[in-house]
């Protein structure tokens, strides 16, 4: 067993979240809130303006003509689509470099954050699930624990396999039980040092839907399924595989087909190239 | 030369320099063809089993499915000099979630649908690797028609 004090101790080597990030989501989640305000918010911090104007620019959106301002992106692209650029912003720093010890390549993490957000955001909005920001945000920034444990998970690797294979358990439990908290846990702590929501908290800690999750909360379904297909595209699989629990309640819960899941599958599957070059321009 | 075949595609080489790799099969799985004699290796990284879920995407990619794949990795690679009964086939990928019997089980029914498919051209399978919960990665050397299997966390490994 590892020192648990210690690895989170590392949660405080995370870049921070820009203060500009909890302004935008509290402008997105107001029913009432202006595009205006939302461009001016974002204008404020001019490293974030020079990026969000390159990904505008860039072949992701094949725009006909050049944004020169946020006041003229938010007009074009509206108000969600600015919003989610902003939250992609925020993971980027963290997210983007290669996770040796759940054997992901630099930006094989970030790509499969962006995509599973872009997921469970669409399931949130076809399903009318709650706040779709949440939903977003939560599915972006839900394996932000990885980063922290990744060298912890690399040292012990070889007791997590075994303990996998004989066991039966999950990847996460596999965690737990070997270093003394899993990649769920930090996530979640990290989300709090970042005066993240309760919500949003909640989400991380349980997206693997362990032991206590409500099942209710259509919100961490919608991240949860999103999750789980990813997880079978091979997005994102490292070295944890696809070694999560299935649960078929929480898909029955949201109504979704068989078909309608592999149509999802096939739609996200033609995006992958769209997002890579969204993201070769961040 | 690596060569990248992404989710639902498919690359076909005779350039002795390149090495066909794909990367997180996942569910999906991946067919390596090489014929020894023409020297010509192709590489297809499929993720569903029937197109019939969605004609138009099948038409616009057909490396996206089984059904469609499968035949135009055959076509492409005999297309250059191939010959059905040289070649040499490697079938990997088809993982699955814990606890995931029969709803959603992309991995078996991949599986299943290679199966079918490959008697159908009467194509034998010469090594297999499938199933359980893990992610993997295959690579074709085209000088040699070496390839190389990894499972993420472990090390490239020939097979």
């Amino acid at each position: 067993m590892t020192d648990v004090a210690a690895i989170l101790k590392d949660i405080d080597k995370l870049k921070p979240i820009p203060q500009v990030t909890h302004r935008v989501m509290a402008i997105a989640g107001k029913t009432l809130s202006s595009a205006s305000d939302l461009a001016d918010i974002i204008e404020y911090d001019p490293a974030l303006t020079a990026n969000l104007l390159k990904v505008c620019n860039s072949a992701f959106f094949g725009l006909a003509r050049k944004m020169d301002s946020i006041h003229q992106a938010v007009a074009y692209l509206g108000m969600d689509q600015v919003v989610d650029m902003v939250l992609m912003n925020l993971g980027s720093a963290n997210l983007k470099r290669a996770q040796k010890g759940y054997d992901l390549r630099e930006g094989e993490l970030w790509k499969y954050s962006v995509l599973s957000a872009l997921m469970a955001r669409d399931i949130a909005q076809s399903k009318g699930i709650g706040d779709k920001h949440l939903v977003f945000t939560a599915a972006l920034l839900k394996d932000i624990g990885k980063v922290v444990l990744s060298s912890h998970v690399r040292n012990y690797f070889d007791e997590i396999e075994k303990v996998i294979r004989e066991q039966d358990i999950t990847f996460r439990d596999a965690e737990k039980l070997i270093i003394g908290i899993d990649h769920a846990e930090v996530g979640s702590m990290a989300a709090e040092k970042w005066n993240l929501s309760g919500r949003m908290v909640d989400i991380i800690r349980n997206h693997h839907l362990g032991a206590g999750w409500d099942e209710d909360d259509m919100e961490l379904a919608a991240v949860y399924v999103a999750d789980t297909l990813c997880m079978i595209m091979g997005i994102g699989a490292g070295s944890d595989g696809l070694a999560y629990r299935f649960h078929p309640n929480v898909v029955e819960k949201l109504h979704f087909s068989e078909t309608d899941l592999q149509m999802m599958m096939a739609s996200f599957g033609e995006r992958i190239q769209e997002v890579e070059d969204l993201l070769s321009n961040e | 030369m690596n060569i990248i075949v992404g989710v639902s595609d498919m690359k076909v080489s005779s350039d002795p320099d390149s090495v066909l790799i794909s990367y997180s099969l996942g569910s999906c799985i991946g067919i390596a063809i090489y014929d020894p004699v023409a020297k010509v290796g192709g590489l297809l990284h499929f993720m569903l089993p029937e197109s019939k879920l969605d004609e138009g995407k099948a038409q616009k990619n057909p490396f996206m499915f089984a059904d469609t794949g499968i035949p135009a990795l055959f076509e492409a690679l005999c297309d250059m000099g191939a010959v059905k009964e040289r070649m040499k086939v490697i079938v990997t990928g088809g993982a699955q979630v814990l606890d995931q019997k029969g709803f959603l089980n992309i991995g078996k029914r991949n599986q299943i649908a290679v199966k079918e498919l490959l008697s159908k051209y009467k194509a034998e399978i010469d090594y297999e690797e499938v199933g359980g919960n893990v992610n993997r990665t295959i690579k074709l050397l085209i000088k040699n028609g070496e390839a190389w299997l990894k499972i993420s966390g472990q090390e490239f490994r020939e097979i």
